[in-house]
């Protein structure tokens, strides 16, 4: 009988030949990912009564949710964490305006085909775009590993999702993956490790890829993947240097469920407020006022997504009553997006661009809204008040959907601007 | 030994139209405004206030109490913070027609006990906030007014994890074990 993905990759970690879904293991995580919270999570850890980490170079630390530090208690938490960070000797630190850390870990070189990677943010399942297992934990247990190396972890049963047709233009990996929790809704693959395959996900750069993985989260499930290719293989080169082996599901691997797909007549998706799920094709919240804009976060914040809005927005002028916000999700993004122009052509249509980091996403600073206030985001999440006021609105939306709406000033179908 | 049958009074999570919520989010459970707090005895005191109607829970809930929710209860963020508000406030157990993955770990990993319920929300009827409720983790038995329902026992890692305390002091058991 064949394997899943995330039976193998367990497997190996744990060198046993096989294990199967539903069984709880003892896996060593390649990679343990933390961010600002690395300032509770350093607590717990010397809380447990030890003076250093089971193995600093497991650690990946990268500052993003409030940098620059917005107030005192901010700048206390980032000291803290520099200061773990040099008595531990963790040389996998990234400190503010290096990014965010979906964007920051694959960067750097801590994701690779095969990798278990776990990280105390719930987006963590992003690095399956790579071929690595990759799942949220908390911040308890992520001090655990900090202190043992260890995990437990039930092996997840198995989704495929197997997609198949032509993109249409301005429709993207983000319309999918809102089409897709629409569906499945916001606890349909709840602890599921989550398989995207066929044509349409092979076409898909690794920063399309990492949207469909990254928003997996927002139905639940534990892990996501796109198996590795030529596509990924060129990503990696130059960035992960260490021998890695490629991990695929046996052709005959067992499915809780099997699912397709074709993006061929897809329309830009949106999802309303307050949920993930609450998803309906553009044209039908298409008319309605919106005050903010915002093209960044973990999901959309890389090169091609820029280029999206760039397309759109290059050589005209956003609505009045709109503020635009860019946040490139790393500094190699936001030196690409300056080289080719981008930045430029953006902050030129209106935009206001900020530096690397989760900006107003989580309801910390940069652009949290007032009550009454609607913002359209390429975010993965609109949970109600997550972005400020409990009395605000989020949509969710591609970059084009978004730079379509930041133009005309109230929520647009792309392929009409 | 820790117990493994506690009983307590309830906290049933409802809407205005008196159903239980499902989907409470962690952001409904712990705000994002809070997140800079790293004291867990400070938590409790902001459980649930971005939840409509339940804004002043943490003045009303006592340690000992039982929470009872609907379905995907904790989805979103893995902000541990909305398990830790609980055990601040001494809460018994959380009981609910299913658990956001993460959550589920974290609140496994931190020692407060969650019961899983399939089916809960057709049976809303039957759990009001403050009668009381008894909840046996090792048979999954959950016993209001003489009826029983049949939750999810705790799995042997959870079982393991509660009594030890936490992850950590199980972590600890298993260094000993290694040698």
């Amino acid at each position: 009988m064949g394997k899943t993905f995330a039976e193998k990759v367990l497997a190996r970690n744990v060198g046993l030949d096989g294990v199967t879904a539903g069984q709880i293991i003892i896996a060593r995580p390649d990679k343990l990912l933390s961010h600002d919270n690395t300032a509770a999570i350093s607590k717990h850890f010397y809380k447990i009564g030890l003076e250093r980490v089971h193995n600093p170079d497991v650690e990946v630390i990268v500052l993003d949710h409030v940098v620059p530090a917005a107030s005192e208690a901010d700048a206390v938490n980032h000291k803290v964490i520099r200061e773990f960070v040099a008595r531990q000797g963790i040389a996998g630190f990234y400190d503010v305006g290096t990014g965010i850390c979906h964007q920051v870990l694959p960067e750097y070189g801590h994701a690779w085909p095969g990798a278990v990677i776990v990280g105390s943010d719930s987006h963590t399942p992003t690095h399956g775009a790579l071929g690595a297992f990759a799942a949220g934990i908390g911040r308890t247990e992520a001090a655990a590993v900090m202190a043992t190396g260890q995990l437990w972890l039930r092996v997840p049963g198995s989704f495929r999702i197997v997609v198949e047709g032509t993109w249409p233009a301005r429709v993207s990996a983000k319309d999918l993956i809102l089409h897709i929790i629409g569906d499945l809704r916001a606890d349909g693959a709840d602890y599921r490790s989550v398989e995207f395959a066929g044509p349409a996900i092979r076409a898909l750069s690794v920063a399309g890829r990492m949207v469909l993985c990254n928003m997996s989260a927002e139905m639940g499930a534990k892990n996501a993947v796109v198996e590795p290719d030529e596509t990924t293989r060129a990503w990696l080169a130059g960035r992960v240097t260490r021998p890695y082996v490629e991990v695929h599901a046996d052709p005959d691997a067992v499915y809780e469920r099997v699912i397709p797909y074709d993006v061929t007549h897809l329309a830009p998706q949106v999802a309303r407020p307050h949920t993930v799920d609450n998803v309906c094709p553009v044209g039908e919240v298409a008319g309605r006022p919106i005050h903010q804009a915002l093209i960044g976060t973990c999901t959309n914040g890389r090169l091609e997504d820029l280029e999206a809005a760039g397309e759109i927005l290059r050589g005209k002028q956003i609505a009045r009553n709109v503020r635009l916000l860019v946040l490139p999700a790393s500094r190699e993004v936001l030196l690409a997006a300056l080289e080719k122009g981008l930045i430029a052509d953006l902050v030129a249509a209106g935009a206001t661009v900020l530096n690397p980091g989760c900006g107003p996403c989580l309801g910390a600073h940069q652009g949290i809204m007032a009550p009454g206030e609607v913002t359209i985001s390429t975010a993965n999440r609109n949970f109600k008040g997550r972005m400020g006021s409990k009395e605000a609105f989020t949509y969710l939306a591609s970059p084009a959907t978004v730079a379509a709406s930041a133009l005309t000033g109230v929520i647009t179908d792309p392929r009409e601007v | 030994m820790k117990a493994t049958r506690i009983q307590g009074r309830i906290w049933a999570l409802t809407n205005p139209e008196g159903r239980l919520y499902n989907d409470i989010d962690t952001d409904q459970i712990f705000h994002n405004r809070y997140l800079h707090i790293t004291d867990v005895a400070q938590m409790g005191q902001y459980s649930l206030d971005n939840l409509k109607g339940w804004e002043d829970f943490a003045k009303k809930a006592q340690p000992g109490d039982i929470v009872v929710a609907g379905g995907n209860f904790g989805a979103g963020s893995s902000r541990q913070q909305a398990v830790d508000c609980f055990r601040a406030l001494g809460i018994a157990a959380i009981v609910a027609e299913s658990f956001g993955a993460i959550y589920k770990r974290n609140a496994i990993n931190s020692g407060l006990p969650i019961v899983a319920l399939p089916g809960l929300v057709g049976l809303a009827g039957a759990f009001h906030s403050g009668d009381t409720l008894a909840v046996d983790f090792a048979t999954g038995e959950v016993v209001r007014n003489g009826q029983v329902y049949r939750a999810e026992p705790f799995s042997q890692v959870q079982m393991d994890i509660y009594q030890a305390g936490d992850i950590f002091a199980y972590g600890k058991q298993l260094e000993g074990q290694d040698g």
